[in-house]
């Protein structure tokens, strides 16, 4: 989501400054529930008025912005039930409204006419793409957020750790990998370049939308459980 | 050469600035894809070994007062990992046992670049090689999307399923697509096969 390092944010920060430094920030802002017309308030009033842990809120927007893996452990005020709840967003986002956008600006670029057998290949990949991705989500929103409710009132769910959870979150993008090549490499010259173009444009957004939403689940997330974990023991 | 494989790398270093540089030299190598996860806590390589499967562990001898690499090695058997020393202060050289590699401040772009291909036995690999499908190749790619196994096109072809797989493997290389679904928008595209051929399983 961020492509460059920015610098690091404090409470006392002015919302709007860290929006107009970081434009990708938005994203985050939507997925906290927050938003927008703060006027010149600073991010812990903000976020305050919008009932969001300001602690859990400058964890994610600083771990976007240092661009790197840096594996997270004993994040000092990370509230488990806001990153969770901010996954989850992030998760609906996703499923219910950017891809269908995506779907929507590719039928619109692609020559849809029945000569151009092609175009209807690459929605159905599309589709295929999609039903991937929710397939991923589902599992985490039903399995993984469920163990870690349980988890939260003190009580482990048998059979299941996050551990397993970590070792298996594989990447999802190859078949997005593969439609952009198709699209990029092979797919036949003419019709309305601006537009697919510019709808290219949004899936490689959303691929790294979604590569650094994984990255707040492996790098943040999944550390704080295990040792969540460690204390239920 | 271009290797699109990515190679995942680990950097255990407590000393923020010195990891931060590594890393960003890391990721700026030529012709090479690397991620990295960045470790500053003994708490977080553990994290790191239960969750990820680096193939290099860049570590500090000294990271944890002192990392013992073959102790490590027999905690986490199943990882057939490389370890590569990071050095940049005074430490003994018993303290420097099991390691594979070692890269020191002053190393510059190629020579990190050439140690990395050489733990991981690239060097030289896939040299000159044209990134388009042989005859053979596109045979193959025409039998895989209308839904015939790697047997069945050992049989049809006269060759055997290790050399399909082979071919295969070769053809994602190149064109850099990894699904039956992908290969059969190729194949139509490039008229290997037509629409009513196929057999959709996307």
């Amino acid at each position: 989501m961020c492509n460059h390092t920015t610098r690091m944010y404090k409470p006392t920060d002015k919302m709007s400054d860290l929006i107009c430094e970081n434009y990708a920030l938005l994203q985050v802002l939507s997925r906290f529930g927050v938003s927008l017309g703060f006027g010149d308030k600073s991010v812990q009033e903000v976020c305050a008025m919008n009932h969001v842990d300001c602690n859990t809120f400058l964890i994610v927007v600083n771990f976007l912005g240092e661009e790197s893996n840096h594996i997270h452990d004993h994040l000092s005020g990370l509230s488990i039930p806001a990153l969770m709840d901010y996954l989850k967003r992030a998760h609906s986002y996703f499923l219910d409204f950017q891809l269908p956008t995506i779907r929507r600006k590719l039928i619109e670029a692609i020559d849809c006419s029945s000569e151009n057998e092609v175009a209807f290949l690459i929605v159905q990949f599309f589709d295929a793409y999609v039903h991937e991705v929710r397939k991923h989500m589902e599992y985490e929103n039903e399995k993984v957020f469920t163990y870690v409710e349980h988890l939260l009132q003190g009580e482990r769910l048998p059979d299941y750790s996050i551990g397993v959870f970590a070792r298996h979150h594989d990447q999802i993008n190859a078949k997005l990998t593969d439609l952009k090549n198709i699209i990029i490499k092979y797919y036949p010259s003419g019709g309305d370049n601006q537009l697919l173009n510019d709808t290219l444009f949004d899936i490689f957004s959303c691929e790294e939308d979604l590569a650094s939403h994984n990255r707040v689940e492996d790098y943040i997330f999944v550390p704080a459980i295990m040792e969540l974990e460690k204390e239920i023991k | 050469m271009k290797s699109q494989e990515t190679i995942y790398i680990a950097v255990a270093e407590k000393s923020m600035i010195v990891r931060s540089g590594l890393v960003s030299v890391l990721r700026r190598l030529p012709d090479l894809t690397i991620q990295v996860i960045e470790i500053s806590s003994e708490e977080g390589l553990r994290h790191c070994m239960e969750a990820h499967k680096p193939q290099i562990l860049v570590i500090n001898p000294q990271f944890g007062g002192w990392f013992d690499v073959v102790a490590f090695k027999q905690e986490y058997p199943e990882a057939p990992m490389k370890f590569v020393s990071l050095i940049y202060t005074m430490v003994d050289a018993s303290q420097l046992k099991g390691y594979d590699d070692s890269v020191g401040l002053f190393d510059d772009v190629d020579s990190l670049a050439h140690k990395i291909l050489q733990l991981m036995n690239m060097a030289g690999e896939e040299d000159g090689e044209s990134d388009s499908l042989s005859q053979r190749e596109k045979e193959i790619v025409g039998c895989v999307v209308r839904g015939m196994t790697n047997k069945e096109i050992a049989e049809k072809l006269y060759i055997s399923v290790h050399t399909v797989i082979t071919h295969r493997r070769n053809i994602t290389r190149k064109l850099q697509i990894h699904s039956a679904a992908g290969l059969t928008i190729y194949a139509i595209v490039n008229k290997l096969v037509e629409l009513s051929e196929v057999k959709m399983n996307l």
